[in-house]
């Protein structure tokens, strides 16, 4: 396992220092991006930059954007008002060899050979067709799909088919990986093999985009998130910074009788409520108290065997500001005040 | 430009290296064309079961049976058979100089009286008294037994030997009109159920023979004289050309702007339909966006029209030698000029650019292939059958208005003027290039329409769209 790990970041990586463009700083520089479908605003003035080099998470609820968005970026679709730059180019078009893309919507040719396709797909990528087919298998026995070269893609499951398509995004060496929803619909082991695969690209140097819903994923792989809520950006920042951000404003602590612990924090200033959470007692904090003084108040009520701070989740965060814009979108004009959402952080603020 | 060339070679590969294609395409009409010697040759050979029966003939004038008894002697009716067979072999022949067969049914004709004599049906003549009652004599012909059904069965039965096979009732005003009318009578043949075709033909021709026979000389003619005086000598008509003299060729002369067309037809509907469908499959598998995150769409299109143009001429130099092997078999090469080879590639360059753009857009549009007929069937009602309708009066007057105007109407110009090329009567020279010039005119307009719905469209689905949208499209992209 070793060993077949370290073969590929060679592979990976042999890529990454030769026949590259200068480097540009931003991968990706979106102004002011607008795109309607008839009545529907489906994304709305987005500002939007992919330090090189970061793994970005695109997170938002279904229909949020995202898509249309990556589509955008691809110059798959045209946006109505704004700029963008991709790897430095004003046009995904002009740039299109040095990109990895995995559409949301997979597809193969049903008749076709494994291995043809994926041939095809690294020669209108602009791949030079000697050693190609080296390169092949080992991609797909990398994703362990050795056997298949030969198949034709109708005979593969869904989840081979994923794997086959995200080599088909990857063969050509790029410098962006855009990948839509990348984990929709693989198992467990799939997942975590993609994972990895995602985490080789990126330490080789590419610069990883990935939009998903599932916000584990995206809390587990990203060191960068971008959400957006109705076409809209609500959130752009680094895990760090929203972790630092979205102040811990829950304690649990677990004692050995819950119902005396209930009682004896109940109603203490600086409480707002406690309620028993998986064997624990959850302590929500009023707004404005600190929670170091808590810690310590708690500590000194009830005979605690464990104390600690709930960090939030990218899941909590979520939540949080889709209930806050949520709350507020018929106030808000279109073209006004769309970075006013509480939580957004300065773009540029947090480049690694 | 690279990019494009992969794109039209898988599809390409995609659509004329399948099964389905080389069996469709290729193999079924070659073997149809070898077939054709056979089944020819299973036609000329096919024989009479060497039954033996009778046949009762009821002549109230006396003067029919005769006849009817001198020509259904054994060595009569071989004769007969060798001549049907000869027949056969000559008019074919005639048509297929040079195609080995010929010789072969010559020796078959002339050796076929005498092997035939021994297979030949051996037909007696029993001769009904003038009471006989005909309802009886005709209940004699019903089958015995049930009719054997099923597997096994054979269509024809094979009577006893000496089983009465048909009935002949003789009109009494079949020779003689009855006194002081000016018509005749005729005569009514029953038959057993399932008899032979051929021996009841043969039987139904020697009977009218026969009436016809006993009529001329009851009015004092002889029959042999009169069959010289009708008989005319008459071989087919010959053409003068350049170096010596030919069978004339009106037949072909219609023929050839026909197949023209008909290549032309048939190359550009081949690829064009392909395209339609290898679009639609990339839309609907959703291939498309990963070969959209490789090509711009004007790329995927151009490869995709160029590869099914190479399909569309695959096809088109198969089916077009096969045809040039034909002309030469016929002797008729020289009715074709070489410059038409030239005009079939000009015109079918117009002819697949238009349609090949329609079907792109069309594909592109749509969500599965079901949509896609309902959109194309209209407009491919328009092409393929236009050529079809116009085929005749054109070729009849190649000059005519109608003629010079539709060869100026794409996407219906480029089947017109290759109809009015292959005639006998061409074109005026500008026409051509009239035409011509038109035609690459359309070609741009339809390239650039369809490479807007295609743009929009490959990402759109949902509703399936009409034709108004299409136009929305041309407009917004």
């Amino acid at each position: 396992m070793l060993g077949k790990r370290g073969h590929m970041i060679r592979l990976v990586g042999g890529g990454a220092g030769v026949n590259r463009e200068p480097l540009v700083r931003d991968a990706i520089v979106i102004q002011g991006l607008t795109k309607t479908f008839g009545p529907k605003v489906a994304v709305d003035n987005l500002d939007m930059v992919v330090p090189t080099g970061s793994l970005c998470g695109f997170i938002g609820p279904n229909g949020a954007g995202k898509t249309t968005t990556i589509r955008m970026i691809m110059s798959i679709l045209f946006p109505d008002r704004g700029q963008l730059s991709v790897l430095g180019k004003a046009s995904a078009l002009d740039s299109k060899d040095r990109i990895g893309y995995l559409p949301e919507e997979r597809g193969l040719y049903r008749k076709m050979k494994v291995g043809a396709f994926l041939t095809y797909i690294a020669r209108i990528k602009g791949v030079d067709p000697h050693g190609l087919t080296a390169t092949i298998k080992t991609w797909l026995d990398r994703v362990e799909l050795a056997d298949v070269y030969r198949k034709k893609c109708e005979e593969l499951s869904k989840g081979m088919q994923q794997k086959v398509q995200f080599v088909a995004a990857v063969l050509h060496k790029p410098e962006l990986l855009i990948l839509d929803e990348p984990f929709s619909g693989l198992d467990p082991v799939n997942t975590r093999l993609l994972r990895d695969l995602f985490n080789e690209q990126h330490a080789g140097g590419t610069t990883v985009i990935f939009s998903t819903h599932v916000l584990v994923q995206a809390e587990q792989l990203c060191d960068r998130i971008v959400m957006i809520h109705e076409g809209r950006k609500v959130l752009d920042s680094t895990m760090t910074q929203i972790r630092a951000r979205f102040d811990p404003r829950t304690i649990l602590v677990e004692v050995p009788d819950a119902a005396a612990g209930l009682e004896a924090l109940r109603g203490r200033p600086g409480v707002h409520a406690v309620r028993p959470e998986n064997g624990l007692l959850s302590v929500s904090l009023e707004d404005g108290a600190d929670p170091q003084h808590m810690l310590r108040l708690i500590v000194g009520l009830v005979p605690a065997l464990r104390v600690e701070l709930k960090r939030p989740t990218l899941e909590d965060v979520f939540v949080q500001i889709v209930e806050d814009t949520g709350g507020r979108t018929d106030e808000r004009q279109p073209g006004g005040g769309n970075g006013a959402a509480a939580p957004a952080v300065p773009a540029r603020s947090g480049a690694p | 430009m690279k990019k494009v060339l992969v794109v039209a070679w898988r599809e390409f590969l995609a659509t004329a290296m399948t099964k389905a294609f080389l069996i469709g395409a290729v193999i079924i009409p070659l073997a149809s064309m070898a077939m054709i010697p056979l089944i020819i040759s299973l036609v000329a050979n096919t024989k009479a079961p060497a039954i033996e029966g009778t046949l009762a003939v009821f002549d109230p004038t006396g003067k029919v049976v005769p006849e009817i008894a001198k020509r259904m002697t054994p060595e009569a009716i071989a004769k007969r058979h060798g001549e049907y067979q000869a027949h056969v072999k000559r008019a074919i022949g005639e048509k297929t100089q040079g195609i080995p067969l010929d010789a072969k049914s010559k020796a078959m004709a002339e050796s076929s009286i005498e092997t035939a004599l021994g297979e030949a049906p051996r037909i007696k003549v029993e001769t009904l008294n003038s009471d006989a009652k005909i309802e009886e004599e005709k209940a004699t012909l019903r089958p015995q037994g049930p009719v054997p059904r099923g597997k096994g069965a054979s269509r024809y039965e094979v009577p006893a030997p000496g089983a009465r096979l048909a009935l002949v009732v003789i009109d009494p005003n079949a020779v003689t009109p009855a006194s002081g009318q000016a018509d005749f009578g005729g005569f009514q043949l029953f038959v057993r159920p399932r008899l032979h075709d051929l021996i009841l033909s043969d039987m139904r021709r020697v009977v009218e023979q026969s009436v016809l026979e006993a009529r001329l000389r009851a009015n004092g003619y002889d029959p042999a004289a009169i069959r010289a005086l009708t008989t005319i000598n008459a071989p087919e008509t010959q053409e003068m050309t350049a170096s010596g003299q030919r069978q004339s060729s009106e037949v072909f002369n219609m023929m050839i702007p026909f197949g023209f067309m008909l290549l032309l037809i048939m190359s550009t509907m081949v690829g064009s339909q392909a395209l339609l469908t290898t679009t639609v499959e990339e839309k609907s598998t959703r291939v498309m966006e990963v070969l959209l995150s490789a090509l711009s769409p004007m790329q995927l299109m151009a490869g995709k029209i160029i590869g099914q143009m190479a399909v569309g001429l695959t096809l088109m130099m198969l089916y077009g030698g096969l045809g040039v092997i034909g002309l030469v078999s016929f002797a008729l090469l020289d009715l074709v000029s070489p410059v038409m080879v030239v005009y079939l590639l000009v015109f079918f360059l117009i002819a697949y650019c238009l349609i090949a753009s329609i079907m792109a857009a069309v594909g592109s549009a749509v969500n599965d292939m079901r949509e896609a007929q309902s959109l194309v069937g209209p407009i491919l009602l328009v092409v393929v059958m236009m050529p079809y309708i116009l085929w005749m009066p054109i070729s009849r007057d190649p000059n005519s208005m109608l003629a010079t105007v539709t060869s100026l109407i794409p996407p219906v110009s480029p089947f017109v003027m290759i109809v009015r090329l292959a005639s006998t009567q061409p074109p005026p020279t500008w026409q051509v290039l009239l035409s011509i010039a038109v035609g690459f005119a359309a070609v741009y307009a339809f390239f650039w329409a369809a490479a807007k719905i295609f743009r929009v469209g490959v990402l759109m689905y949902g509703k399936p769209p009409n034709f108004r949208t299409l136009i929305k499209w041309v407009r917004m992209a």
